[in-house]
């Protein structure tokens, strides 16, 4: 069996980081599998999103409502462009099963974000992965903020 | 009369039906709510079960002052400002721990749970200078007591007691607390804090305005629907669904379930009915209800279902949906919104479960209805810096208003709670004269 293809892996994060860049959910979305989730804790080292609360924690279904969602022309809080700017670094395969199908991914990212004002946010990535053919999706991501207990205000892109 | 103008003219600020917008944008006048209301209004501090046992503390502010909770060795909990008698350091940065004694990490005095003044560096440096360490132990706050565990502090030695002062509004906390089967509540699933750019009496009224959900909300639930639409027919409506779809309700459901004002500023919505009676049930809950109070008492104690209770000015609760949420004012245009979530001891998990999902979609800065109220929020604080109007509307249902003892009642749509507020608001203003 072959190992876990880093630059297929690389290409994937950059592709998505891509999407958010341009705040297009739509083609995000597509680097999704049917069964995954997207999770933002609200503390550090969180272990459960089901009875801890969390910043995001979006299931396919609240992933699909999010994006109708967003930058709809009756929401108050879509009103303004967004434009990001993602760095991601430091890619490590932390983990593989024997047929290298599924893989888990850590990565660093800095990411900039305009939205009314300019933020910064920092922190972790953890991608969970799966091979499809010649490309991999994403079954789950988190994302762990370094200030994520910090007195946030509105976060209304997926990071 | 413009932004800085001196606060003499309180009384003309305050209309039965208007508001002139400097009591949202006047840093003057900001500060002399910190010290009229925030200074003489019983104000949340936390919940009991955050200092389960002796040494537990957490800290917070009351107004603009930093406090601590603490549990002392007689079990009692206290609220002790967070300032050291000597050079005025805060004693505590953290959140929230456990320790045996306070030591200010200055010049090392170092206090006793209960607040007493426990040691002194070097005591012999004050010969013949009247110290007295009976007199240097922390200050606590004036008064402290609990509901059901949910601890209030006022700094107001006069202030009536804490049930005397929230009234008819302490029903909430006594129903969330009797929601669970083993008849008491604790916090947990940890917290979210919420930077908002605005007033801290926005957020407050809007909890009690229900002229916004069907607009403010809306995309929300055409979103939801939109998706829902495109699933086979005969798709159950997921948790997710259950709790978002109800925002987009029509004014006529608001005004049904109808608005209750309380004297010193307080009131809830709904009551008989809210956005949360259509919930389905959590398997086994019932059952452990009945089970603890018999069939009646059970079906009594989940008939209440107030929509937003204000504690007038500082906190909010949700009685169906167990969480809360804290208005901690930092200036004229800023406010941390906290939320805080209730487990019910002997409930199904899954009905924190749910709890918590509510808390995301809707408290979360990342949720889906949070970031809409506060960028309205943030657009009023802007704009209403501007001299185009001074005045905010307060009139919407003012001739309908219903008193029944201390209550006023109207429809849900009503700008009654905002009018409550504000005549809360000039009382304890006028007060402070």
């Amino acid at each position: 069996m072959p190992p876990p293809d880093l630059a297929l892996i690389e290409r994937l994060l950059y592709d998505e980081a891509d999407c958010l860049d341009r705040a297009d959910l739509d083609a995000w979305f597509e680097l999704y599998t049917e069964d995954s989730d997207y999770w933002m804790p609200v503390s550090p080292d969180q272990t459960d999103p089901h009875s801890h609360i969390s910043l995001f924690y979006d299931n396919h279904l609240m992933m699909e409502i999010r994006r109708r969602n967003f930058g709809h022309d009756f929401a108050a809080s879509m009103e303004y462009p967004i434009r990001c700017s993602h760095i991601i670094s430091n890619i490590r395969i932390t983990n593989s099963d024997d047929t290298a199908v599924h893989c888990q991914v850590t990565s660093n990212f800095q990411t900039v974000v305009y939205y009314k004002d300019q933020n910064i946010y920092a922190g972790k990535y953890t991608h969970d992965i799966v091979r499809r053919d010649e490309r991999y999706l994403i079954q789950h991501k988190r994302v762990d903020l370094i200030n994520c207990d910090a007195e946030l205000g509105n976060v209304v892109i997926y990071l | 009369m413009s932004n800085g103008a001196s606060t003499n003219d309180l009384e003309t600020l305050v209309e039965p039906t208007r508001v002139h917008r400097r009591v949202y944008t006047d840093p003057e006048i900001f500060a002399l709510e910190m010290e009229r209301i925030w200074g003489h209004a019983w104000i949340y501090v936390g919940h009991e079960s955050q200092v389960p046992k002796p040494g537990s503390y957490i800290t917070t502010e009351v107004g603009l002052d930093p406090v601590i909770m603490v549990r002392g060795d007689d079990d009692k909990v206290r609220v002790l400002y967070n300032r050291c008698r000597h050079k005025g350091a805060k004693l505590s940065a953290q959140c929230s721990g456990t320790l045996d004694y306070f030591r200010c990490p200055y010049h090392g005095w170092t206090y006793r749970k209960n607040g007493d003044l426990r040691g002194v560096p070097a005591r012999e440096g004050y010969p013949q200078t009247g110290f007295n360490p009976g007199d240097q132990g922390l200050v606590a706050l004036a008064q402290v007591d609990n509901i059901r565990g949910f601890v209030f502090a006022t700094k107001s030695p006069s202030a009536p007691q804490l049930r005397t002062y929230l009234g008819a509004a302490a029903a909430t906390l006594e129903n969330i607390a009797d929601r669970a089967p083993a008849g008491k509540v604790e916090i947990a699933g940890g917290r979210l804090r919420y930077k908002h750019p605005c007033n801290w009496k926005m957020f407050i009224e809007n909890l009690n305005d229900a002229m916004h959900p069907m607009i403010a909300h809306s995309s929300v639930g055409m979103a939801a629907r939109n998706y829902m639409k495109s699933q086979p027919e005969g798709t159950t409506y997921p948790r997710e669904a259950e709790i978002l779809f109800p925002f987009g309700s029509s004014y006529e459901f608001f005004d049904t379930m109808g608005v209750t004002g309380l004297a010193n500023g307080h009131g809830y919505m709904g009551g008989a009915s809210s956005i949360h009676t259509a919930y389905s049930e959590i398997p086994g809950y019932w059952e452990a209800m009945v089970d603890s109070y018999g069939e009646n008492r059970a079906k009594e104690i989940l008939s209440s279902n107030r929509h937003n209770t204000i504690f007038y000015p500082s906190f909010t609760a949700k009685d169906a949906i167990q969480a809360v949420r804290v208005a901690r004012p930092r200036s004229v245009n800023e406010t941390v919104i906290e939320t805080y979530h209730f487990k019910l001891i002997g409930a199904p998990d899954e009905m924190f479960e749910r709890t918590i999902l509510y808390s995301r979609l809707i408290n979360s800065s990342s949720g889906m209805v949070g970031p809409d109220d506060l960028d309205c929020y943030a657009r009023m604080q802007e704009a209403l810096c501007s001299s185009a109007s001074d005045w905010v509307d307060l009139s919407r249902y003012a001739e309908t208003d219903r008193r029944h003892n201390d209550a006023l009642t109207g429809c849900g749509t009503s700008d009654l709670a905002a009018r409550n507020q504000f005549s809360a608001w000039s009382k304890l203003m006028a007060a402070g004269n």
